[in-house]
């Protein structure tokens, strides 16, 4: 039973008979969560065929070892999320539900339409669950947005058809290179586009603001880490494996995603609420990421998803619990918050150093990862400008971090009487879930050769021949 | 023609979004974009003096002249997809007129919430 | 000025995009026939999985898939997974207009329904009924299928709706069916899985192209989701027809 439509079907039908069974709505979603993270780990590479038509006719998927990891990744989060917020679930267990089975839908198909639609699947249970905030002019502005990206993704992928006369990844992915680039240019923009919208990228991120700043500990965690990380290891299986780049595209996408970047990190800075850092932290690490799989880093990327994901549930589930127990989440009135939760800040602090890129945390080895890429590659300007950025990051992470440790203003002494006053952040149950999902970042940091043994499984990711550190051979690969 | 005409509708729905402030009238822009997309879409399957892809008792398959059936079943997805994203846009923006009294995208900025 | 200057921009940007698409796709002529290594040849003479002789009307059986409407059998056979997330996302857009205004049991005021309208309901109703289910039934013959049935459907609810009060009490019972529905359609593809090893395989006879009882599990598939679109529409105008209750 290693099926892996079951991962997208079991969710499906369990939402469905949720309709019908009002009341046990809450177990029901639990109950599929967990189903569906325990056959995620079972599942193996390979072809699966659905309706038994073969493919490029019929709709298949494709399980390859990037996936593999996108799969378990993202299952396992949703589990953890979930169980850390149950209490908040109410009448959206349905929804939930819905955009498990859409996210692994993205994740595992191999037909460009289908990815379209379990596309729309995901993004309207996401606009649905981003009115959970009632800023209900947020979450308009995210649909027209949204909307707007996936007819652009459709008329893209319907110009694909035209010029390939098939849909199926795969076989666009033969047919592509015969043709010209200026055949290629437009439907590639398109999709870029489309795509762009739920990988946050510059020109269409305005929507981010205003729906994850407002978010709760359940829905903050789910967009920020879960729908956008399934984003982005679907910009990367488009952008590496399907479309083929001429070297104009390849420059502007790159442009645009190095910008995404500075301006993200930049604006991070400027903020003075926790969850418009880290969103704004969110969308830089995007840009990076879509530079990355650009330029070809698949195993660079792949880690700093990982690194960036882990790290982004536990910071925004801790944010989420700041508007819910202090109805703030300005850092200024939030000083000295850890010192009464120190477990909890333990946690945030483990998350925040790791996103800066700490040495023995696993966004280090990313960090490491993405110069040795570029430097192998003969690229001397990328490198420059991760490392600037991480500067500016590193500001404003010791800028956040010490006024929630530290109670009291600049030059002062810090005194436990300055601070906010003392409330339970998160339950006990919570607080063990973020310092073991921290403890993993350390592991998977420290233990280099067994976290690069079990995300490449001894096969370059989507082809990537790049180099990647690991410990035993020193520099691997070379 | 008719490809010409459909991307223009496209336009016209961008321009539309871009430019009004009214939610209501965004949500029909977006359904002109989608009508736009769909009737492209359509043409993008057009065989010239082609017939219906239907079996019936005059027409079997050794026939050459079928239009494409593909784009017709992905309309037929895309179309309910934009009901669906109509009907919900709808009712996010009557929720948004109960509690701020207006259509308007750009009042709502400087508002204070209750 | 100023409008002038948007004027020119938003024309230039119209033939950038125009000339952009027409690098991908000739605006002005079509197709003579369909290119050979076109996906859409093989739906066309059913050869899928075999290469299949000519597809005769009401003569040729156990084609791969017995529908006559060769749309039909793309959106129900080939391609039945994406047929599956649309109905999914008409799911979910259902269930969050529901959960954003129709939570509350009071339905706007209106003028009590005159004669001439109950009596053509109760006329209209079965007629309209009637209608669409011959719709989604008959969806791999011709024209037709799950989607215009369920609309048809669903109208004819609203329509019995408008005519009488009383029916306002039983909307809420088309969410069972709406859940009903949607399972049945994955247990069909379940039944597949187990009995062809594929999800959603057809596992029931083909029968002849043409003939009411063929088609294996397209009509059961066809009936499924026009229940289920039926019951989403009447749902979601029901719930735009509801009263908000201040709290």
């Amino acid at each position: 039973m290693n099926n892996p439509v079951l991962l997208i079907i079991i969710p499906l039908l369990l939402a469905f008979v949720s309709v019908i069974i009002k009341k046990a709505g809450k177990w029901i979603l639990l109950l599929g969560v967990l189903i569906n993270t325990v056959l995620a780990f079972f599942i193996t590479t390979g072809e699966t065929i659905i309706g038994g038509f073969l493919p490029p006719a019929g709709i298949n998927l494709v399980v390859t070892q990037f996936t593999l990891v996108g799969v378990i990744l993202i299952n396992s989060l949703m589990l953890l999320t979930i169980i850390m917020s149950i209490d908040l679930v109410g009448k959206y267990s349905v929804i939930l539900l819905t955009a498990l089975a859409g996210i692994n839908g993205m994740l595992l198909t191999g037909d460009l339409f289908n990815l379209f639609i379990f596309m729309e699947i995901t993004v309207i249970a996401a606009y649905i669950l981003s009115a959970q905030a009632k800023k209900y002019h947020h979450t308009i502005t995210y649909l027209i947005i949204g909307s707007v990206g996936s007819t652009f993704y459709l008329l893209g992928i319907i110009l694909l058809y035209h010029l390939t006369g098939s849909l199926n990844m795969a076989d666009v992915a033969a047919k592509l290179p015969l043709l010209t680039t200026k055949e290629l240019l437009v439907p590639i923009l398109l999709i870029f586009i489309g795509i762009g919208v739920e990988v946050k990228l510059l020109p269409v991120s305005g929507w981010v603001k205003g729906v994850y700043a407002h978010a709760n500990r359940l829905i903050a965690p789910l967009f920020a880490s879960i729908i956008a990380g399934t984003a982005l290891f679907v910009f990367g299986k488009l952008f590496v494996s399907v479309l083929p780049l001429s070297d104009t595209l390849t420059m502007l996408i790159l442009v645009m995603s190095v910008m995404t970047f500075v301006f993200g990190e930049f604006a991070a800075f400027k903020q003075k609420q926790v969850k418009e850092i880290l969103l704004f932290s969110s969308i830089g690490q995007a840009g990076l990421i879509t530079a990355l799989f650009i330029s070809g880093l698949v195993y660079a990327a792949v880690i700093l998803i990982i690194s960036n994901v882990v790290s982004k549930l536990i910071m925004f589930t801790i944010a989420g619990a700041f508007t819910e127990k202090y109805q703030t989440d300005n850092y200024h009135s939030l000083s000295g918050v850890f010192v009464h939760n120190k477990i909890t800040g333990i946690a945030f602090t483990i998350a925040a150093l790791s996103m800066t890129g700490i040495p023995l945390l696993i966004g280090f080895y990313a960090k490491l990862n993405i110069l040795i890429g570029f430097f192998h590659a003969g690229n001397y300007v990328l490198p420059v400008i991760v490392l600037l950025m991480t500067i500016v990051e590193g500001a404003y992470i010791i800028k956040l971090l010490l006024a929630l440790w530290a109670p009291g203003k600049e030059g002062q002494v810090s005194l436990e009487s300055f601070a906010v006053e003392k409330k339970q952040l998160l339950s006990v149950k919570n607080t063990a879930i973020c310092l073991i999902v921290a403890l993993v970042l350390i592991v998977g940091g420290t233990l280099i050769d067994t976290t690069s043994k079990i995300v490449t499984n001894g096969q370059p990711l989507l082809g990537d021949e790049s180099p990647y550190f690991i410990i035993s051979q020193s520099k691997g690969g070379e | 023609m008719i490809r010409l005409a459909s991307l223009l509708l496209l336009l016209i729905g961008l321009y539309g979004v871009l430019t009004t402030k009214n939610v209501i009238k965004m949500i029909i822009s977006i359904n002109i974009m989608e009508l736009g997309v769909n009737i492209f879409i359509i043409s993008v399957g057009f065989i010239t003096n082609g017939v219906a892809p239907n079996l019936t008792e005059h027409i079997d398959s050794s026939l050459s002249n079928f239009v494409d059936p593909l784009p017709q079943a992905l309309v037929l997805t895309s179309i309910v997809i934009g009901l669906g994203i109509t009907s919900l846009g709808l009712a996010f923006a009557r929720k948004m007129n109960k509690k701020y009294g207006t259509y308007d995208l750009t009042m709502i900025g400087g508002m204070k919430d209750e | 000025m100023k409008k002038v200057f948007i004027g020119i921009f938003i024309i230039a940007f119209t033939l950038m995009f125009l000339i952009a698409m027409s690098n991908s796709i000739s605006l002005f002529t079509y197709n003579e026939s369909l290119p050979e290594t076109n996906v859409s040849n093989d739906y066309i003479h059913k050869s899928v999985t075999k290469d299949s002789e000519e597809i005769i009307f009401n003569e040729t059986k156990d084609a791969e898939t017995g529908s006559a409407n060769i749309v039909t059998s793309i959106v129900v056979n080939y391609r039945s997974f994406d047929t599956l997330g649309e109905v999914t996302v008409l799911f979910l857009s259902a269930m969050g207009v529901m959960l954003l205004i129709g939570s509350s049991d009071l339905f706007m005021k209106r003028k009590k329904s005159g004669f001439i309208l109950r009596t053509a309901a109760k006329i209209l109703f079965p007629v309209l009924l009637v209608v669409g289910t011959y719709i989604f039934t008959h969806g791999h013959l011709g024209s037709g299928g799950g989607f215009p049935g369920g609309t048809m459907i669903a109208s004819s609810f609203l329509l019995l709706y408008l005519a009488d009060e009383k029916f306002v009490a039983k909307i809420e019972q088309f969410k069972t069916l709406l859940g009903s529905a949607g399972t049945l359609y994955i247990l069909i593809g379940l039944t597949g899985l187990l009995v062809g090893g594929y999800f959603l395989q057809n596992f029931l006879p083909t029968g002849t192209v043409g003939n009411l009882l063929s088609s294996g599990i397209i009509p059961v598939v066809y009936i499924s989701i026009g229940l289920k679109v039926g019951s989403e529409v009447t749902l979601i105008i029901s719930s735009f027809l509801k009263e908000e209750v201040t709290s």
